[in-house]
C-alpha cells in the first residue's frame, strides 16, 4: 500500500507534464500520419481514406520535377547556403571574442550577441526594409564596396540569398555563444605548448584550436541544419515563398497547403511527416559522419 | 586563458595587438548589431528625411512622430497586452510543471520513473512540423467538444479554442527541456536534505516549496528568462490560432501591419512598431545578459 501510494504521488507530480506534452506532442504523431492518409472530398467535405496516395503524389512530384522537388531543394539549398556560414563566421568571431582583452570586452559581447533577443518576425521586417531598392541599406552598402545594385526580394536568383542573409544574422549570437563557450573550454597549456614550439597564429588555430573544438562544430551543425529546415518567420514575412516558388521550402509548403485558401491537410499532413523523418535522417547521416572525426578530449 | 597571446613578446606589441583587435571587434560588433540600430534610429527620422536622405545614419530632427502613426494605424498597445499575457501563462505553466516533474525526477523513487524520464526527454526529438496541423484541428474544435461535454451552457467553452488565449498557450504549457534543466540543477543539491526533511515531518511538497525552490531561484529565474524569450518570440503557432485582429500578438501584429500598408510602405512607422515588439526583450537582453549568455552556453538552450 505504501508503496501504491509512493508510486501514485510520483506521477501526480508527473501529471501535468505528462498530459500536455502527451496531448499536443505524442498523440499528433498518430494523428497526423492518419491524416496523411486522408483528403477532404471536394464537395461536402466527407473525409475520404485514401490510404497511400498522398505519398505516392508526393514522390511523382519529385521524380517529375514537380512542386515538391522545388520545395526540397529550396530546403536543402537554404541548408547548405546557411549552416556553412553561419559556423564559419561563429568561429572566427569566436576566437577573436576570446582573446584577453581588459577593456570593453562586454561591449563585444553586448554587441555580437544581441541577435538572439531578436525574433525572426522582427528580422523580417528589419530586412525586408533593407532590401527595398528605394529607401533600403542593402544596395548602398554594396554599391559603396563596388557592386551594382540588386533586386533582393522580387529576382528570383536572389531572394534565396536575402533570405540566407537574414537567418544568418538572427541566428550568428546563438551561434557565438555557443562557439565561443567551447573555444573557452580548450586548456591554455595546449596553445603554452605550442607557442614553445614556434607555432604561428594560424597554426594554432588550424591545429589545436579546430580540431578540440569538434565537439562543439558538430553539434553547432546539427542544431543549425535542424533550425534551417524549419525556418518559416523570416520567408513569410520577406517573401511569402516567391518569387515564384524561389523561397517556398518544405515547412512554407506545409503551411501554404495546410492552411492557405482552400486547406489540403492530408497532403500537408504527408509533407510534414516527411520533413520529420528528413530531420531525423540528416542528424543520423551527420552523427555518423562526423563521428569519425570528432575529437572527445 | 584562452587565446594566444603573444604573451612573452615585449610590452609594446601586446599594447599594439590589442588595439589592432579593439577597433576589428568593435567594428565587427557594429556590423553585427548594424540592422537594430538603423532600425531604431529609423525611427526618429522624419518621413521626408527617410525618402531624401535614406542612406544616412541620424535623423536630421529627431522625432516621435513614427510611433505615433504606428500606435493609431494598428491596435499594438492591445497587441503588447495579448503577448505578455500569452507570455506570462506560457512562463508561469512551464515553469511550475517543470519544478514538479524535476522534483519527482530528482527526490523521489517510485516505478517507471526513469521510463518516463526519457519519454519526457524523447518528447524534443518531434519536430515541431509534425504536430502543428493536428494541434490546429483540436484546439480549433475545441470549443465544439468542450459543449458536447459539458452542456450547451457551459460558458467557460467559448474560452477555448482559436483566439484565446487557452488556445496561443495550451501547447506550450509543459517542456521536456524546462524539466531537464531544473533536473540537473536539483540533482546536484544534498540528497541529505530531503532526508533530514523526513525525520522533521515535513511532505514531499513542503520540502519542495520551502527548500528546494529556494535553492533554485538562480535556475528557475533563468529558465524563466529563457521562456520567454521563446515564447515572445513565437510566431507559426500565433499566425495560425488567431484570425481576429483583437486577440493577435505583436510578432503577428507587426506582420499585418506591413501586409496591409503595401501601396505605400510607411517604412518609418513600420520600424517604430519593430522596436515597439523588441524593445521587452532588448531591454531583457541588457538587464539578464550575463545570466542568458551562461545558461545559453551552458544548456545549448535556443532563446
Amino acid at each position: 500500500m505504501k508503496k501504491f501510494l509512493k508510486t501514485a504521488e510520483g506521477y501526480l507530480y508527473l501529471a501535468p507534464t505528462l498530459i500536455i506534452l502527451g496531448i499536443f506532442v505524442y498523440w499528433p504523431i498518430v494523428s497526423s500520419f492518419q491524416m496523411s492518409l486522408t483528403r477532404v472530398a471536394p464537395f461536402g467535405g466527407a473525409v475520404i481514406d485514401v490510404g497511400l496516395e498522398n505519398y505516392q503524389r508526393l514522390w511523382n512530384e519529385l521524380i517529375s520535377g514537380g512542386e515538391y522537388y522545388n520545395n526540397l531543394k529550396v530546403s536543402l539549398l537554404f541548408t547548405l547556403g546557411t549552416v556553412p556560414t553561419g559556423i564559419v563566421i561563429a568561429v572566427a568571431l569566436a576566437i577573436a571574442l576570446a582573446y584577453p582583452l581588459r577593456r570593453l570586452s562586454w561591449l563585444h559581447r553586448l554587441l555580437i550577441f544581441v541577435p538572439i533577443v531578436i525574433s525572426s518576425a522582427v528580422t523580417g521586417v528589419i530586412f525586408r526594409w533593407m532590401y527595398n531598392p528605394a529607401v533600403g541599406y542593402m544596395n548602398h552598402w554594396i554599391g559603396l564596396l563596388g557592386f551594382e545594385p540588386v533586386n533582393w526580394l522580387t529576382s528570383k536568383d536572389w531572394a534565396l540569398v536575402a533570405v540566407t542573409l537574414a537567418v544568418v544574422w538572427r541566428q550568428l549570437g546563438f551561434n557565438v555563444i555557443i562557439a565561443l563557450a567551447g573555444v573557452q573550454n580548450i586548456d591554455a597549456t595546449y596553445y603554452e605548448a605550442a607557442k614553445v614550439d614556434g607555432a604561428n597564429l594560424w597554426h594554432r588555430v588550424r591545429h589545436i584550436t579546430l580540431p578540440l573544438l569538434s565537439p562543439t562544430l558538430f553539434f553547432l551543425t546539427i542544431i543549425n541544419v535542424i533550425n534551417s529546415l524549419q525556418t518559416f518567420g523570416e520567408i513569410n514575412i520577406l517573401t511569402d515563398g516567391g518569387p515564384g516558388q524561389a523561397t517556398t521550402n518544405m515547412i512554407y509548403a506545409i503551411y501554404v497547403d495546410a492552411f492557405v485558401g482552400t486547406p489540403f491537410r492530408g497532403y500537408a499532413s504527408a509533407q510534414a511527416y516527411l520533413l520529420a523523418l528528413l530531420i531525423v535522417i540528416m542528424s543520423i547521416i551527420q552523427f555518423r559522419g562526423f563521428g569519425r572525426r570528432v575529437h572527445y578530449s | 586563458m584562452t587565446m594566444p597571446a603573444s604573451s612573452s613578446k615585449p610590452r609594446r606589441k601586446i599594447a599594439t595587438t590589442d588595439l589592432v583587435m579593439q577597433i576589428f571587434l568593435i567594428t565587427v560588433g557594429l556590423i553585427v548589431a548594424m540592422p537594430i540600430i538603423i532600425a531604431i534610429f529609423t525611427s526618429f527620422k522624419s518621413l521626408q528625411d527617410i525618402s531624401a536622405n535614406p542612406n544616412t545614419l541620424f535623423p536630421r530632427e529627431w522625432t516621435w512622430d513614427n510611433y505615433i502613426t504606428a500606435w493609431n494605424a494598428t491596435p499594438f498597445g492591445r497587441y503588447l497586452l495579448n503577448s505578455f499575457i500569452q507570455s506570462g501563462i506560457i512562463v508561469l505553466f512551464q515553469v511550475l510543471f517543470s519544478i514538479f516533474a524535476a522534483f519527482a525526477f530528482s527526490f523521489l523513487n517510485f516505478r517507471g520513473r526513469d521510463l518516463m524520464f526519457y519519454l519526457i526527454l524523447g518528447s524534443l526529438m518531434v519536430p515541431f512540423q509534425l504536430t502543428f496541423i493536428p494541434n490546429f484541428i483540436m484546439v480549433s474544435e475545441l470549443p465544439e467538444n468542450c459543449r458536447a461535454l459539458f452542456g450547451e451552457g457551459a460558458a467557460f467553452c467559448s474560452q477555448t479554442g482559436a483566439n484565446t488565449y487557452f488556445g496561443l498557450t495550451v501547447p506550450f504549457l509543459a517542456s521536456a527541456f524546462g524539466v531537464f534543466l531544473l533536473r540537473q540543477f536539483f540533482m546536484s543539491l544534498p540528497k541529505d536534505l530531503h532526508d533530514s526533511a523526513q525525520i522533521d515531518g515535513a511532505s514531499n511538497f513542503r520540502f519542495l516549496w520551502q527548500i528546494v525552490v529556494p535553492l533554485s531561484k538562480g535556475s528557475i529565474s533563468a529558465l524563466s528568462i529563457f521562456t520567454f524569450l521563446s515564447a515572445w518570440s513565437q510566431y507559426l503557432w500565433p499566425l495560425i490560432i488567431t484570425n481576429d485582429t483583437e486577440m493577435r500578438t505583436v510578432q503577428i501584429g507587426i506582420r499585418f501591419f506591413l501586409a496591409n500598408q503595401e501601396r505605400g510602405t510607411n517604412w518609418g512607422a513600420l520600424m517604430a512598431g519593430a522596436v515597439i515588439v523588441m524593445l521587452p526583450t532588448l531591454l531583457l537582453f541588457l538587464i539578464a545578459n550575463r545570466q542568458l549568455v551562461k545558461g545559453i552556453a551552458m544548456t545549448g538552450l535556443k532563446g
